[in-house]
């Protein structure tokens, strides 16, 4: 029974084995085949769900603009010279057109914002996506982890009762709700916080302390909401994995050797936190699809808003690249997630020992 | 956890850090005008596109670092009355063949550089590769420029060609000017000679000028120039996603009349955040948004804040698809404005943005009473009378059954009122509509559009029965009928001559007959008098926008619901001198008050 203890809690914690260098090649080239293979699928169905999608760009360019109080002569002036950023011929034609482009990592030019390529757009868009959305994720799953292994082994106590009642009201709201309510209070009643935008205009960008500290004076809320929006899942999701974990034999087994409270406690959490790995390595790749009420709230530029404002104007080749773009990014992760959980749980490893 | 507590101290240094400097940097270095702070409502901000006026979405702003010819006044019938921009004077012969603009001496370019005729010249020929009635290939189109004279470094003339309009100079002063020097590389050297090949050409030789011109245009709206070279009050200093900021241009012709040392133009993404900087108190002005009663009544309690109201030449309609079964019928469409409480639907849908229609003309009340004298009190104004909207539907056929209408047949009605949702305004007025008429015994139901593209997609196509539509887009009245009789109701101008395709093609999903019989007007064809208005003369543009009116009244194409009113928002807290209500600078932007004399440093 101790022998047998003692191998289990070896191979969840401490993976020592190690497959060769030619395995781990035909591994990573396979994923990296399937991933391709995804890409293409993905990229030829949106291809033609995009061009399926109703709409004529222009015509709603130019009531947009009447809308705006422009004059019927302005924004006929304005959108007549859209047509010429329109794709043309057939479906195929184009198809073929599009394929070859991407091969040359060229996603095409812009209908909203015409003639500037779709590549720009959205390496502009990704770095107000990035690093907020990133930050968020990382904070959220460190606080919602931490707090998630207290709650569970505070279960019976009135923290714990705190911490999950905390995790299942913040994942019950949902995240334009929070965000509405941090901008009411923080930018609004209270407003020590900028209610909009990723940074104020007035500093020179660059490496000073005025740029940086309004990047991150301006990055507060957007990571908060992230982080208070996200946090419920993962508090939840680790309490429950803990307490699984802590009817496990091993855990008891170390508990009777004496081992130090720490070690325990490292156990636990090791153990535990498996199966969020993967789910955290998703939502880094679900990143590149930016938080669309977030940054719709804070005014914040990322993919996020990019591909609501590509598929209100019916900005094809924009609407083609974004998708394209979160596609890569969750395709990517899922390779990163199976080869990470494979590094870190020896019993996923094919022909392993465990 | 010493290192989780570590980043929770640097986070929160950054963040003191940021709000101990942010908006302290630069508006120290200002000389005492101050920053500006404003919204630009005809787009949002797109750090990414070009600093160019053709580009739809370039980082300039009319009235800052954009600047036209001339800037329109809010005038309710005469389209051609404007303020001087960059063009001085300006003079014209009665019947518009003849334009001569004398240039601001002192107009200077950011750089130094004289604004001159020459970059009006390069501007104009710029404007043609787009496109634009002042500016059209086609010899035979109504009022397109022939010919362009340079007379001397300030003044330039400008001929209209044979087929003239009443609009060539409130279009030809329109025109954004750009610098010579910048764009025009732009336009290959022997482009004026295939421009003239162009327009009074024939044959194969016309055709591929035409096409050599038009297709520059891609070219025109991508350029990209390295800085911003402007002849307004403000140059582009930087721009980033949330916000334009723009400068003093120390060259600007009238410096002195210019307060502010920066203007400093905020994105959006929507209405609610406009809200927000409103209600904190931190815009100095804002365009019309749709505001919630509530939330109106927050803005009105920020401090310095103020409303300020004028004409606005927009209204709102329900339109009908006068190829759907019972609206092709008018004594249905007459029943349902007598049914409709407009003043009921505007208090809901847009108390502060709108007044109830007074009746349906197809043009703004303002502007139908300066059209119409007396003629306007004379339209059947549809008041809410449900005798009179019985008697209409009984001769169209319908029957009523347990209270509820029927169609002829004795099938049941629904009448589906179209409306895209992001519209709110439009929702809240059609939810109103179907409850009055659902009080009457019409079974009507609000179905809502995902978003407007969809929805104008699938009005063009002729899916709706019912729908709102924009309407009376004033000032001048070929653009306020072209909204009713124009080719969404299936007049379309090919090559200078009108024709009229069937309902459910080309766009035509209103559907209404090319022809109708006016009463003492006799038999009309709105459409070819719709085109008319673009030409003709003062007297008989004002009979036909009479006819037009008359006939709009009595065929109701549509039901006017609310005429829009312009609601501007301003704070003044740090600025004064805003133009108060009814002024006819009001639909221009902050940066053109400034250049009109307004906008004063608040003394403390």
């Amino acid at each position: 029974m101790t022998a047998t203890l003692r191998v289990r809690a070896r191979s969840k914690t401490s993976p020592t084995s190690s497959a060769s260098p030619k395995a781990v090649v035909r591994r990573v080239a396979g994923h990296v085949a399937r991933g391709l293979v995804m890409i293409w699928v993905v990229a030829t169905i949106s291809f033609v769900i995009i061009r399926e999608i109703p709409g004529d760009p222009v015509r709603g360019q130019y009531e947009s603009l009447i809308q705006k109080g422009m004059s019927p002569e302005q924004a006929e002036r304005a959108t007549a010279v859209l047509y010429g950023f329109l794709p043309t011929g057939s479906l195929w034609e184009q198809y073929l057109g599009y394929m070859n482009s991407l091969l040359h990592f060229d996603l095409g030019r812009s209908l909203s914002t015409p003639g500037v390529e779709v590549t720009t757009l959205i390496g502009s868009a990704a770095r107000w996506t990035v690093l907020p959305v990133l930050a968020g994720t990382l904070l959220s799953f460190l606080l919602g982890v931490i707090m998630g292994v207290y709650a569970a082994i505070k279960r019976s106590g009135r923290l714990g009762d705190v911490l999950a009642l905390s995790g299942s009201l913040l994942h019950g709201v949902p995240v334009y709700v929070i965000g509405l309510l941090l901008t009411a209070i923080f930018a609004t009643l209270w407003p020590i916080m900028p209610s909009g935008g990723p940074v104020d205009v007035e500093h020179v960008p660059g490496l000073n302390p005025g740029y940086l500290g309004s990047l991150a004076h301006h990055a507060v809320l957007p990571v908060v909401t992230y982080t208070l929006a996200s946090y419920g899942g993962w508090i939840l999701a680790m309490k429950s994995n803990v307490v699984a974990v802590l009817g496990d034999d091993f855990i008891l087994a170390a508990e009777l050797r004496g081992l130090k409270r720490g070690i325990v406690f490292r156990y636990i959490a090791r153990n535990a936190i498996l199966p969020l790995f993967t789910i955290l390595a998703l939502s880094i790749g679900m990143l590149f699809g930016g938080s669309i009420f977030i940054e719709q709230i804070f005014n914040y530029p990322g993919l996020g808003l990019l591909l609501v404002g590509s598929i209100s104007s019916r900005d094809y080749a924009l609407m083609g690249g974004t998708f394209l773009v979160i596609t890569i990014g969750i395709v990517v992760a899922n390779i990163v997630a199976d080869l990470l959980y494979t590094a870190i749980d020896p019993r996923v490893r094919s022909g392993g020992s465990a | 956890m010493k290192r989780l507590a570590a980043i929770v101290a640097l986070a929160t240094f950054a963040t003191a850090t940021a709000c101990g400097t942010t908006g302290t940097t630069e508006a120290a270095q200002t000389a005492g005008g101050g920053v500006y702070t404003t919204i630009d409502g005809s787009k949002q901000i797109n750090a990414s596109a070009p600093i160019n006026p053709f580009n739809p979405v370039g980082s300039v702003f009319a009235g800052y670092n954009g600047m036209a010819l001339a800037w329109p006044k809010n005038d309710p019938v005469d389209p051609n009355r404007f303020y001087p921009g960059l063009a001085d004077s300006w003079t014209t012969t009665p019947d518009q063949s003849e334009v001569v603009i004398h240039l601001q001496p002192d107009a200077r370019w950011s750089d130094g550089k004289p604004v001159t005729s020459e970059d009006v010249r390069v501007s104009i020929g710029l404007a043609y590769t787009q496109g634009g009635t002042a500016y059209a290939l086609d010899p035979r189109a109504a009022g397109a420029a022939a010919d362009i004279q340079v007379v001397d470094a300030k003044t330039i003339k400008i001929t209209q060609g044979a087929n003239r309009s009443g609009m060539f100079l409130s279009n030809l002063l329109s025109t954004v000017v750009v610098p010579a020097h910048v764009f025009g590389g732009l336009l290959p050297s022997d482009f004026w000679q295939t421009l003239k090949v162009a327009q009074d050409g024939a044959g194969p030789a016309a055709e591929t000028a035409k096409a050599e011109i038009t297709g520059l245009a891609e070219k025109v709206i991508a350029f990209t120039p390295e800085r911003d070279v402007s002849a307004g009050p403000f140059v582009l200093e930087r721009v980033n996603p949330g916000a334009a900021l723009l400068k003093r241009n120390p060259y600007f012709y009238d410096s002195a009349a210019i307060v502010p040392d920066k203007v400093k133009v905020l994105n959006y993404t929507g209405n609610e955040q406009i809200w927000n900087y409103l209600i904190a108190g931190k815009l100095d002005n804002a365009p019309f948004t749709s505001v919630p009663s509530a939330v109106m009544e927050r803005i009105r309690a920020a401090g310095g804040s103020k409303v300020i109201k004028g004409y606005s030449p927009v209204a709102t309609s329900m339109a009908f698809n006068q190829s759907h079964k019972p609206y092709d019928n008018v004594h249905v469409r007459r029943a349902l404005a007598y049914l409709i409480d407009r003043a009921q639907v505007t208090k809901i849908a847009s108390p502060e943005g709108g007044t109830p229609a007074v009746t349906t003309s197809g043009i703004h009340a303002k502007a139908a009473r300066a059209w119409l004298d007396g003629g306007f009190d004379r339209l059947d104004p549809y008041r809410v009378d449900a005798a009179k909207a019985e008697a209409e539907l009984r001769a169209a056929g319908m029957t009523k059954r347990n209270g509820r209408w029927a169609l002829p047949g004795g099938k049941p009605w629904k009448v589906r009122i179209h409306v895209p949702a992001s519209f709110s305004d439009w929702v809240a007025a059609a939810k109103s509509i179907s409850s009055q008429l659902g009080d009457h015994g019409i079974d009507a139901t609000v179905v809502t559009a995902a978003d407007y593209t969809l929805y104008l997609g699938e009005l063009a196509d002729g899916k709706y029965d019912v729908a709102f539509w924009l309407i009376g887009l004033g000032p001048s009245p070929y653009n306020i009928f072209q909204r009713l009789y124009g080719q969404a109701n299936g007049w379309q101008m090919f090559g200078g001559r009108l024709s009229h395709v069937p309902p459910g093609t080309q766009g035509n999903w209103m559907g209404g007959p090319e022809t109708v019989e006016a009463g003492a007007d006799g038999t009309v064809n709105p459409g070819e008098l719709t085109s008319r208005l673009s030409y003709t003369g003062p007297e008989e543009r004002k009979r036909i926008v009479g006819v037009l009116a008359r006939l709009t009244n009595e065929q109701l194409p549509v039901i006017q619901l609310w005429d829009y009113v312009n609601t501007q928002f301003a704070n003044t807290s740090r600025y004064t001198a805003f133009p108060p209500d009814d002024h006819d600078a009001l639909r221009l932007s902050s940066g053109v008050w400034m250049q009109l004399g307004m906008i004063k440093k608040r003394q403390v």
